[in-house]
């Protein structure tokens, strides 16, 4: 599997590509900011980029739009944005430019060498993968007459996994239940918060992500 | 400043100094240049009782006395002259010049730096000049003869510069000079080169009767001509003149009249021929018209004295209510100058401010418009920006000053008050531009260095447990312990630089930010927001701040159970609205946590209200400017 790593931090960069050498992929390029990544990419696209959200030059979100413009021009090509920020925002920006092999991860998890790697197969195979971290601030959310609170615990496990970008298939080996409760799990959560079911396990992703972000229900100005 | 070459009638340095008063003496100055010699006036003090006093008075009174005594020989001489005049037509020739003499006598009293004061008496004993012909010797009729209208030249460069002394315009200058050449030349030509026959001058080329009396006709229209152009220049000047102006140049637009007529009846003779009518006339004509200009000057003098006693009223009317602008308008209308302003001088400030502490330049030299500067205790205090015009009545200008000077003053503390509060207000914000700045440094410092180590930690450490064997469990264990103290540790890193300022703050704005703090919030948050466009950093993050404040308050002091939060632009104003339907009264200060949102919205110049009745829940709402 073919990888670009785009982060400004030269100690993290060399960090990442030394592990995913060691873990079987081949780093194809390492870049230090987004033109430099647009450019690496439009020469010899790659299976994945692996995106600092933070940049030069303004070190904001140049990562970010480095990696829509990829969705767009290389789609492709699976993006996984490494981020410093527990932002919903940023994660919804980036699944609007479409949910296929995308990815919002937590640069904390660089850490956690199994779980990125996970990540990074799941992005490659077209799936979608949100930080946990962030959907449990979306999930977590004070809502009044919260609609959650009607979910069972299980529910509400289901509803975090789903939110993760996980298909029914993968939720049942990670919670230990077979396809069919999950399916049923996932029916009672979309009749119960009022979400439109889809048969596409990553549009529901966003369809999720965007029920739990809209203040239970009740549209943002 | 004012580069101009020092013009003759305008005060050099020397000799300003010299005339200078001492301190506590008004008013200094009349007829300056506005940039480097503006009149002064001390600001704690009444000018009328010491007007006029000490000054250099040894030239006029000498000159206003030869004058009188040159009347009297004229007087004499015209009296015992064979043939001459009426008694009445010689009376009233000797009074003309005299008026001149006496009238300019005083107005150079008054106004040593004026030059209209000395103009008038020279045209007075010019006048005179022709008085010699009554005088039977060859030499003096001769002189009488030749400088017959020397008083002419005079009296049009008087009229023309009439009232402040200078001839202002080229156009001023050039006619003047002509006047002069011609009074003086054009008459001494013409008699050197005719004399009617019989007569007796010195020196005369053609004794032809009918050749001078050509020639007299031809001077007679161009004495005519020249008084026609001088009375079209005081037209000009009338026309072009400020309401001011105008006033100042009241004397000589009245004299205008009876001098024009004098010098087309004067003409007639000549032109036409004499009739008895005309003889009859002409010797009166002359001195009438002539005494018309000191005339007008003294009832000129006459209602600026009127103005002066104006002053009374003006202290009247500051003294009962002096409201600010009230100050400056009366001043106008005392001064009879719509266009007056006052600048002031406030401590640990250069330059000059307005009423309301606004920066202001005072005008240069070469501006229409003179300045008045008011001092007290040797330094200057506040300055009249006035009309130029004024400056040909200082005493007047100097009288309004040192009535208004309390008023000016109070006027003075105020605009020092309001500079010093702009100042205080505008350093505030920079207090919070800068902690603002010094925040998002310390964000940018944590989020770029120290996390991205801890991050390189972690994936070593990661790294170094994965390629541990079996062989090692304990180490493995410790090496799991430490990547989960570093997620920790991140964990607070992360939170810690969101609450320094939150980098979506910076990247998507205010709004954006808002969303997260709702989403992040411990209790249900319903936000309404429509500000849809970025504003001023300062502005975002003191609106981002407050709000924070306020919903921690609604937290942990109100005990609410729900917020909700509304954002909106009105008239390049953000309007934010924090309620809570918590236990309410809250107060600013008192530990509520309000106080630290209190400074940071007054310090950008914004307004905040709270609204919190005990047990009704609280309503903090405010407003920035953001243009």
């Amino acid at each position: 599997m073919r990888v670009i790593l785009a982060d400004d931090s030269v100690l993290l960069r060399e960090g990442l590509a030394r592990m995913l050498v060691e873990s079987g992929f081949e780093v194809v390029a390492q870049v230090g900011d987004a033109e430099a990544l647009l450019t690496t990419v439009d020469a010899d696209p790659p299976d994945v980029c692996i995106v600092d959200i933070r940049m030069p030059p303004t070190n904001t979100t140049e990562g970010l739009q480095a990696a829509l413009h990829l969705r767009v021009h290389h789609p492709k090509v699976a993006v996984l944005v490494l981020s410093q920020y527990v932002e919903t925002r940023y994660a919804m920006e980036l699944l609007a430019q479409g949910v296929d092999g995308v990815g919002y991860l937590l640069k904390d998890r660089v850490g956690d060498v199994a779980e990125l790697l996970a990540a990074l197969r799941s992005v490659v195979a077209g799936r979608s993968v949100i930080d946990p971290t962030v959907v449990s601030r979306l999930v977590g959310r004070r809502r009044q007459a919260d609609p959650m609170e009607t979910l069972t615990a299980r529910e509400r496990e289901v509803l975090e996994q789903m939110a993760e970008g996980r298909s029914n298939r993968a939720i049942g080996e990670r919670l230990f239940l077979s396809p069919k409760t999950v399916e049923a799990h996932v029916s009672a959560i979309f009749s119960k918060l009022g979400i439109e079911d889809t048969a596409d396990d990553n549009r529901r992703v966003l369809s999720v992500l965007t029920w739990l972000r809209g203040d239970g229900g009740e549209a943002q100005a | 400043m004012c580069h101009e070459s020092p013009r003759a009638d305008a005060p050099s340095a020397p000799r300003d100094a010299a005339a200078r008063p001492s301190a506590g003496r008004l008013p200094r100055s009349t007829g300056t240049r506005p940039c480097d010699n503006p009149a002064v006036v001390e600001a704690a003090s009444l000018p009328h009782a010491r007007l006029g006093a000490h000054r250099p008075a040894v030239l006029p009174l000498a000159a206003s006395l030869v004058g009188v005594a040159i009347a009297l020989l004229a007087l004499i001489a015209d009296l015992h002259h064979p043939g001459g005049e009426s008694a009445a037509a010689i009376v009233l020739h000797v009074a003309g010049g005299l008026t001149y003499v006496l009238v300019g006598g005083a107005a150079w009293l008054r106004r040593p730096h004026n030059r209209t004061g000395v103009l008038m008496v020279t045209v007075g004993l010019a006048w005179f000049v022709q008085d010699l012909e009554h005088l039977t010797a060859p030499l003096p009729y001769a002189l009488g003869d030749y400088f017959f209208i020397a008083y002419f030249g005079l009296l049009g460069h008087l009229v023309v510069a009439f009232p402040s002394g200078r001839l202002e315009t080229r156009t001023d200058r050039v006619v003047v000079t002509a006047a002069y050449l011609w009074a003086l030349g054009g008459n001494l030509f013409t008699h050197v080169l005719f004399a009617p026959a019989g007569s007796t001058e010195l020196l005369v080329l053609h004794r032809d009767a009918t050749q001078y009396a050509i020639f007299d006709a031809i001077q007679q229209g161009l004495n005519a001509t020249f008084a026609v152009i001088v009375v079209g220049l005081v037209a000009v000047h009338y026309v072009r003149g400020t309401p001011p102006a105008r006033r100042a140049l009241g004397p000589a637009v009245w004299a205008s009249g009876p001098m024009l007529l004098a010098a087309i009846v004067l003409s007639l003779p000549g032109l036409v021929g004499s009739t008895p009518v005309l003889s009859s006339i002409v010797p009166f004509a002359t001195p009438v018209a002539l005494a018309s200009l000191p005339g007008a000057f003294v009832l000129g003098l006459l209602l600026s004295r009127l103005s002066v006693a104006d002053v009374g009223h003006l202290v009247v009317e500051l003294g009962a209510s002096p409201p600010q602008e009230r100050i400056r308008d009366a001043l106008a209308e005392t001064l009879h100058d719509p266009s007056l302003a006052v600048a002031f001088q406030v401590p640990d400030r250069e330059g000059w401010v307005d009423a309301e502490g606004m920066p202001i330049n005072l005008p240069d030299g070469r501006s229409a418009r003179a300045i008045t500067v008011l001092e007290r205790g040797g330094e200057a205090v506040a300055a009249l920006i006035h009309d130029r015009s004024l400056e040909n009545d200082p005493t007047l200008v100097a009288a309004v000053a040192g009535a208004a000077a309390l008023a000016i003053e109070n006027e003075r503390l105020r605009a020092d008050i309001l500079v010093r509060l702009a100042e205080v207000r505008e350093s505030r914000a920079r207090l919070v531009t800068v902690a603002d700045q010094e925040r998002r440094r310390l964000e940018r410092d944590l989020h770029d260095g120290a996390q991205q180590r801890l991050v390189a930690l972690a994936l070593t450490l990661s790294r170094a447990a994965e390629r541990l064997n079996d062989g090692h469990e304990g180490t493995g264990e410790l090496l799991h312990d430490g990547e989960r103290q570093l997620q920790k540790a991140l964990e607070e890193l992360r939170r810690l630089a969101a609450g320094i300022r939150p980098a979506v703050l910076s990247d998507a704005g205010l709004g954006a930010a808002l969303e997260s703090l709702a989403e992040n919030a411990p209790l249900p948050v319903t936000l309404r927001q429509a500000v849809d466009r970025r504003l001023p950093d300062s502005v975002e993050a003191a609106a981002y701040f407050a709000v924070c404040e306020a919903l921690t308050n609604a937290a942990k002091h109100a005990h609410a159970t729900q917020v909700t939060i509304t954002a909106s632009l009105k008239d390049g104003r953000l309007v934010v609205a924090v309620s809570d339907d918590g236990v309410g009264g809250a107060e600013f200060g008192g530990g509520s946590g309000l106080s630290g949102l209190v400074d940071r919205i007054t310090a950008l110049d914004g307004g905040l209200t709270l609204d919190s009745p005990e047990g009704s829940g609280t309503r903090v709402e405010f407003e920035l400017p953001c243009a």
